[in-house]
């Protein structure tokens, strides 16, 4: 279960023509993950999908586009699978460009609308303002003999750098009012020859011309009336443009979902269009397979593509091993645990899979930390509920609920009380220095556990030098078990002791003179590095192994506070606010006291377990997948 | 980190940093250097490459320095507050606009996607443009909508305005480098106290350079008005403020402006013959207030940008070396070359000569 799923490296050699369906295949038998290297073969340097791609993407985004206009129902399956070839493509694309055409259209009126809409705003906010004005507003309307007037908005950053610009074309400009990133402003000067160098200005700084009527200055309440009514007018102008697209958009609707479900079937050959390479008619492909899987992808293939092909694999090569991808846990159980280890990394492949013994470990000491059967059955219950909001994640809370549950039926807690059940095993609180005790063989033995799984996997990478002397190597083991036994010994009052002592002390020097070597300083640097990190090595270890007392504190810490909320439960005198007081205690160390164990047991997960055994820097194998449904289409095509 | 931690911290970095600019005996020694001495110590490997064209070799070396560059960014603006690296990544995002000029291009002449994708650089996720999204809009105005959501919005949206009006290249590339500089120099005025003058003298100097160059070209080679001209600058906070603008713009050729000029630029750009000329002059000037706020001020974001700007300039000293060395150009037109760049010329074995290399304001070399 720990070790890694065998791949193998797979190249295929088919007719170029055939990608379409071998795209296809590959994608159907969800095995295939590509491997992006260029191909040895200098020859075959022709990139062939490269206008089906374009084709694709285009009609994606268009696809896309109009999916912001008609919303179009997910959920509905392809019909079947089938082969889409450069020619359909094109013709989808070119259909999709003319739906977008007409889509844009009506956005464009809803555009206009809009604009339309904020500029009779804004008149209607100029109107009460044009009272303040000490000109004569008549002169606002347009130009008179020996004066040019302009009223209009501008966006108001412009408006300082406007108002130098229109004083050296002989204006001057008036900003009467600032609405939002709106100010508006009046520019006026002699009529003459500057006339069209502030036009070009004006332009340049967006400026909006607002009309102003002659109603303005004899009736003014006839104006709002009408401007009023152009705003109810836009509102049913609106209103009747989103009939005419909701009409159209029934038109083409079913379209649009085939032109969606040819997307889909198009994307596999997308996908691996940076994978391709080609000479002539001769395509070349190349990715990563499960071992178990590559007779079942010949098989496939050998069904799927009209023409000859050739599918060759073999065993990764040693310096191809980074590239590898790792297949992670695919267990139900096993899935919401990997995506916590997601957040630390991705195992390189060779190394062994932590997700077991990550699961293992973490529900143990959860359940350790956090051991009661009311507050377990809480979580897991409410884990259950959340299974559809939380699909990911709901069985890890219903796993680690029913950890919690056992535990509190050894320490015998139901909500905090151990009247209710007698315990299995002990409350914590009957023998702290057991429970230290406990959590401190724990801590060993997961450390011990964790520096033989780091030193495996350096092995497996065949990295014998650093399974011997590299961080949390062979060395570094010896010296630990030496200062455990050491320390053991001198617990019991006898002493460090020779053995120990003296392996201590050579395997603490085997380090440094291993880092030593490694280091490339001055010596005076090198001495003070070697020194630091030897005394760091002694620190970390009997730190790291005190750090799992927390084990055992968080299991008094539960107790302690569960008996404080019954403390304060009883010394209410009402029967509700007792329960009140119960049920509010108990939710408090739910989810606040739950909260902050989760967080302990993922930090004793990653720096005490993680960081000896589990470099994080792999990859995670991405078959190569036909989405099945619209559902997910609509999660890349319709945002 | 508190807020004296991470500007030590920022000091610090700088310090150790500005440690990889180039002295003026580094760059003297470079220009003699070979193109496959060059490409070793610089680790550029596509110029030993036999296989490609010259274009793909500058190309590649021209992406390998934004990239280098752009890290360096990102490693400065980590310990940033919010408002240092808003201005930081501001300062950065002239490279995003390259991009974005390419893709206004092609939907301008209907350009093909792939020949699209030659022109643009890869950027950090910090800086970059939506990129899928750009390549899906079919015109001008639909790419620019698109912008009008997240840290480009402004200049998308200026932008977009300008060319709704006057359905003009030029108008719409002359506002997206107005508002980049336009946004520079908001973010800069955000500081206070020895941050503010640090910053003001920096982005002022940048400031400074882009107005001269832009006011000369407007008013006097694209014939605009004074008002239109004044309209597309930038007041400075340092030498070329909004007044002495106002002033300048009126005048009726060059020679006026040049003469106009406060002190220090008049006697900087006095006998200057070429607009070329008085690039070269200025962006000795803006390298010296850089070089001056890294080794002077106390304030981490201004010695951070001072450090970048003057990175950018050894970058284009180096490009212009390589390019020279590439189309075999004579080793004392380099020189010439390497000169224009900047920083060369701050050390007497550098005299100035003048040759035309790059245009000013956003280039798209680095």
């Amino acid at each position: 279960m720990l070790k890694p799923v065998p791949m193998r490296h797979v190249r295929l050699l088919a007719l170029t023509e055939d990608l379409p369906r071998a795209s296809l295949a590959l994608a159907q038998a969800e095995s295939f993950h590509a491997d992006t290297r260029p191909p040895e073969e200098q020859r075959l340097d022709h990139l062939p999908g490269r206008t089906y791609r374009e084709q694709f993407q285009q009609a994606r985004s268009r696809l896309d586009k109009i999916g912001k206009l008609i919303p179009l129902p997910a959920g509905a399956e392809i019909p079947e699978a089938r082969v889409i070839q450069e020619p359909e493509l094109a013709r989808a694309n070119a259909w999709l460009g003319k739906i977008w055409g007409e889509g844009s259209h009506y956005e464009e009126q809803f555009r206009r609308l809009d604009d339309e809409e904020r500029l009779i705003k804004e008149q209607q906010a100029a109107l009460g303002n044009f009272a303040n004005l000490n000109i004569d507003l008549g002169m606002l309307r347009g130009p008179t003999r020996f004066l040019s007037v302009e009223a209009g908005i501008v966006p108001r950053e412009n408006v300082r750098q406007l108002e130098g610009a229109a004083g050296l074309a002989r204006h001057l400009l008036l900003t009467y009012l600032v609405r939002g990133e709106q100010a508006h402003v009046v520019v006026a000067g002699l009529k003459g020859g500057a006339d069209g160098e502030l036009a070009a200005v004006l332009r340049a700084a967006g400026f909006q011309r607002l009309p102003i009527p002659p109603e303005l200055t004899s009736e003014p309440d006839e104006l709002r009336e009408e401007l009023a009514r152009r705003r109810s007018e836009i509102t049913v102008e609106r209103t009747a443009l989103q009939a005419r697209l909701s009409e159209w958009a029934s038109t083409v609707r079913s379209q649009l979902q085939d032109a969606q479900a040819l997307l889909l079937l198009a994307e596999p050959l997308v996908t691996l269009d940076p994978s391709i390479r080609s000479a002539g008619d001769l395509a070349y492909l190349a990715g990563w397979v499960p071992a178990r899987s590559v007779e079942g992808l010949q098989r496939q293939l050998g069904e799927a593509l009209a023409g000859p092909f050739a599918l060759e694999s073999r065993v990764p090569r040693r310096e191809e091993r980074p590239l590898v991808p790792s297949v992670t846990a695919r267990s139900r159980l096993l899935r919401p645990f990997a995506t916590l280890i997601k957040q630390y990394g991705i195992p390189q492949y060779g190394e062994i899979d932590p997700t077991p013994l990550f699961a293992i470990t973490f529900l143990l000491m959860f359940g350790m930390m956090f051991g009661d059967i009311g507050h377990g059955g809480v979580i897991a219950l409410a884990a259950f509920l959340a299974h559809r909001r939380l699909p990911r994640l709901y069985l890890f809370g219903i796993l680690a609920g029913i950890s919690s549950m056992g535990f509190g039926i050894l320490f015998g807690s139901v909500f905090g009380s151990e009247q209710l059940l007698p315990a299995l095993w002990m409350s914590p609180l009957h023998d702290p220095i057991l429970m230290l005790e406990v959590a401190l063989g724990w801590g060993i033995g997961f450390i011990v556990l964790a520096c033989l799984l780091g030193i495996y996997n350096r092995v497996a990478t065949r990295d014998f030098v650093g399974a011997l002397f590299a961080h949390h190597g062979a060395v570094n083991l010896l010296f630990y078990l030496a200062l455990l036994a050491g320390g053991y010994q001198l617990a019991r009052g006898d002493g460090f002791g020779v053995i120990p002592s003296l392996v201590v002390t050579l395997s603490l020097l085997g380090l440094a003179v291993f880092e030593w070597q490694h280091l490339s300083a001055p010596v005076g640097e090198r001495l003070l590095i070697v020194s630091i990190q030897t005394l760091e090595t002694v620190i970390v270890y009997l730190s790291n192994t005190l750090s799992f007392l927390r084990v055992s504190a968080f299991s008094l810490n539960h107790v302690a506070l569960s008996l404080a909320v019954l403390t304060l439960a009883e010394g209410v005198g009402a029967a509700w606010g007792h329960w009140i007081t119960l049920a509010v205690g108990n939710l408090f160390i739910v989810v606040l006291e739950g909260g902050i164990v989760i967080i302990q047991v993922m930090r004793l997960e990653y720096y005490e377990g993680f960081s000896r055994y589990f470099s994080g820097d792999g990859h995670e194998f991405k078959p190569l997948r036909l989405r099945q449904s619209l559902r997910d289409a609509g999660q890349s095509y319709l945002g | 980190m508190t807020a004296t931690a991470s500007q030590a911290y920022l000091n610090a970095r700088v310090s150790i940093m500005s440690a990889r600019l180039f002295t003026p005996a580094v760059i003297a020694s470079l220009a003699q250097q070979s193109l496959n001495e060059l490409a070793t110590s610089f680790g550029l490997a596509a110029l030993l490459d036999e296989q490609l064209p010259s274009r793909a070799k500058s190309r590649a070396v021209e992406q390998a320095f934004i990239r280098t560059l752009l890290s360096e960014l990102t490693i400065l603006v980590r310990p940033m507050a919010a408002k240092e690296r808003a201005l930081v990544l501001s300062w950065g995002r002239k490279y995003a606009l390259f991009n974005l000029k390419s893709f206004i291009r092609s939907k301008l002449y209907d350009l093909d996607q792939s020949e699209v994708g030659e022109d643009l650089y890869e950027l950090p996720p910090n800086v970059q443009l939506p990129q899928q999204a750009l390549f899906g809009a079919e015109d001008v105005l639909e790419l620019l909508r698109q912008l009008e959501q997240g840290p480009y919005s402004l200049i998308a949206r200026q932008a977009r305005e300008v060319y709704e009006q006057k359905r003009e290249p030029f108008a719409l590339e002359a506002t997206i480098d107005q508002r980049y500089y336009m946004e520079l120099a908001h973010r800069a005025v955000q500081f206070d106290g020895e941050s503010l003058r640090a910053l003001q003298d920096l982005v002022g100097a940048i400031l400074d350079q882009i107005n001269l160059m832009w006011l000369l070209r407007f008013r006097f080679s694209y014939q605009l008005s004074p008002s239109e001209t004044f309209y597309r600058l930038l007041p400075s906070f340092r030498l070329l403020n909004r007044d002495r603008l106002l002033t300048l713009v009126n005048l009726n050729n060059a020679e006026q402006v040049m003469e106009a000029l406060p002190p220090p630029l008049d006697t900087l750009v006095a006998g200057s013959t070429t607009l070329i000329e008085i690039q070269r002059r200025m962006g000795h000037h803006m390298a010296g207030q850089a070089l001056r706020i890294l080794h002077v001020s106390r304030c981490g974001v201004a010695r951070a940008l001072a450090y970048l700007v003057l990175r950018e300039i050894d970058f284009s000293t180096l490009f212009a070396l390589i390019q020279g060395r590439l189309l075999n150009l004579p080793r004392d037109l380099v020189e010439i070359a390497v000169e224009l760049t900047g920083k060369a010329a701050l050390s007497p074995a550098w005299p100035p000569r003048p040759e035309p290399l790059r245009d000013a304001g956003l280039d798209r070399r680095c």
